[in-house]
């Protein structure tokens, strides 16, 4: 593994981009959105890709999906990685219509298909970061 | 009615280095691919007009390679990228620049040196370069999205679950390869393998192996595309360019597009059989661009071999391997043979329909040739034929 120890484990954010980790240290999937024409986006954009609107607001998405598809990671490529392998890759299309790539948690690796509902869930990591997971919806 | 370049131009050179662990730069390569192709086309240096370039994943090859070549003379240079779609995308540019005089022979040039002494062999392609600049799109490597293989390997997970294919179909497309790269001694993987040992080989993204994934390749191919005319009075034999379109897509992140079952290969293949005046029960063997197994598979189903979901069904009897159906990457592909992006099936193709792939010859009427680039973003395809336009 070639990160140092003193590496933080959570990316910078920008300006552009804070609005995305504060809601995740918040509990909430926030995401951009069209103001004009209500097309969701990620990652970051400043032009709305349908409209071209300008008009690009950050808004909390309600954090369900379903998954279009998954994948297990058998191999370590970043700590976090480490001790914690198989991970659970996950393509999940949240119902704002946008799609995420991210692991899908708490669940059994013969229960993940695509199509399964999923919500989001918060991962803290060791440098006090917070991010976004999915694990299968529960109620 | 025939289109007008069906058939127009025709690749009258080829040029291959060595391939693999080859510690050399990707200039002299690529220098050596252009110098091996026009001695294999049988024309002088000074005849060589046109230059177009592409270079790989460790961007070694840029405008300033006709220097090397001491080429002061071009009527037509540029350096082009199209990832995987680029080498069929170069034949298409060169084809339509000798069909209409901008350039007599044109050299299509790609290189690449991501193997570096001491360095594991995937370094190149899951380096932390992609994952640069942005917050966002490097949360993507805390989650474990290094490289293409996974973006690839959950497409193929998506087929598995929706249309029931097997991994027993998945392997049956690395063993048919295998196969026929037994029978090119330019390949770098020869053993034969059998689908138990493709089982057990190690896992990086489950549904994939490491032989679901494609080699990692140093080297340079090079080849010259001049007019029909010109070809005919050459050193080899023609090998026409019948038909050729592109297809292209951005992936937007929507969740409306079933990007991992559809790619735009079968926008760009219809156009490109109908230049060729050709449909697809006249093709004779396909050279697929694969970078995995399932690219195979998918760029099968785009292009109309077998109805969309069936493509396991459809390779798991060997249908692409020595003695089948469909003869597909005769050379053992990109996943037995060697790296070189989209030259690896336009290479092969080029051998083919000359009629030089000894043990492995198969029969060439006509050849599709496909290139796939990015996660099934961009794809070129180019028909090869040793006939010309009737």
């Amino acid at each position: 593994m070639s990160q140092s120890e003193d590496e933080s484990w959570l990316p910078k954010p920008s300006s552009r981009t804070a609005p995305f980790f504060e809601a995740a240290s918040e509990g909430k999937l926030r995401l951009q959105c069209c103001d004009d024409c209500g097309t969701w986006t990620f990652p970051y954009r400043e032009r709305c890709q349908h409209c071209g609107s300008r008009s690009i607001v950050w808004r909390d998405a309600s954090g369900r999906g379903t998954l279009y598809s998954h994948g297990l990671l058998r191999r370590a490529y970043h700590p976090r990685h480490e001790d914690r392998l198989p991970i659970v890759l996950a393509q999940v299309d949240v119902a704002e219509g946008v799609r995420l790539s991210t692991n899908l948690v708490d669940v059994a690796l013969d229960a993940v298909k695509v199509g399964m509902e999923v919500e989001v869930a918060f991962e803290s990591l060791p440098d006090g970061g917070i991010i976004p997971v999915f694990r299968p919806v529960t109620d | 009615m025939n289109h007008p370049m069906n058939g127009t131009a025709a690749v009258s050179g080829l040029g291959m280095t060595e391939m693999g662990r080859v510690y050399r730069s990707t200039v002299d390569l690529a220098s050596e691919a252009v110098y091996l192709a026009i001695d294999d086309a049988g024309i002088d240096k000074s005849e060589l007009d046109g230059l177009l370039i592409n270079s790989g994943i460790t961007r070694g090859l840029d405008l300033h390679l006709h220097v090397a070549l001491g080429l002061q003379e071009l009527n037509l240079l540029t350096f082009m990228q199209g990832y995987g779609s680029s080498a069929g995308q170069m034949i298409q540019y060169a084809a339509m620049a000798v069909a209409n005089g901008l350039a007599t022979n044109v050299a299509c040039v790609f290189a690449d040196a991501p193997l570096v002494e001491g360095q594991r062999t995937g370094a190149s392609y899951s380096g932390g370069r992609r994952f640069g600049g942005d917050a966002l799109s490097s949360l993507q490597g805390l989650y474990g999205f290094t490289g293409a293989i996974p973006m690839f390997a959950m497409a193929a997970q998506r087929h598995m679950d929706l249309f029931g294919t097997t991994r027993d179909q998945l392997g049956q497309i690395a063993v048919s390869q295998r196969a026929w790269a037994g029978l090119n001694e330019r390949a770098t993987k020869r053993e034969p393998i059998t689908l138990s040992e493709y089982h057990d080989s190690p896992w990086v993204v489950e549904p994939f192996h490491v032989l679901d994934c494609c080699l990692v390749s140093n080297g340079a191919i090079c080849v010259i595309v001049t007019s029909a005319e010109q070809a005919r009075d050459g050193q080899q034999p023609p090998v026409y360019i019948r038909g050729f379109a592109q297809g292209h897509r951005h992936d937007t992140g929507q969740a409306v597009s079933d990007s991992a079952i559809r790619g735009p290969g079968s926008r760009s293949a219809s156009r490109a059989l109908a230049m060729a005046d050709a449909s697809l029960g006249e093709v004779t063997q396909c050279q697929l661009y694969d970078c995995y197994t399932y690219t195979v598979l998918v760029t099968l189903e785009d292009y109309g071999f077998c109805e969309k979901g069936e493509g396991g069904a459809f390779v798991e009897d060997g249908r692409l391997g020595p003695g089948g159906a469909l003869p597909t990457n005769t050379g053992g592909g990109e996943l037995s043979s060697y790296y070189m992006w989209g030259m690896t099936p336009v290479s092969e193709a080029v051998i083919q329909g000359r009629g030089q792939a000894g043990e492995r010859q198969s029969s060439n009427d006509l050849i599709i040739c496909s290139g796939n680039g990015g996660m099934l973003n961009y794809h070129s395809t180019v028909v090869l034929s040793p006939e010309t336009a009737s």
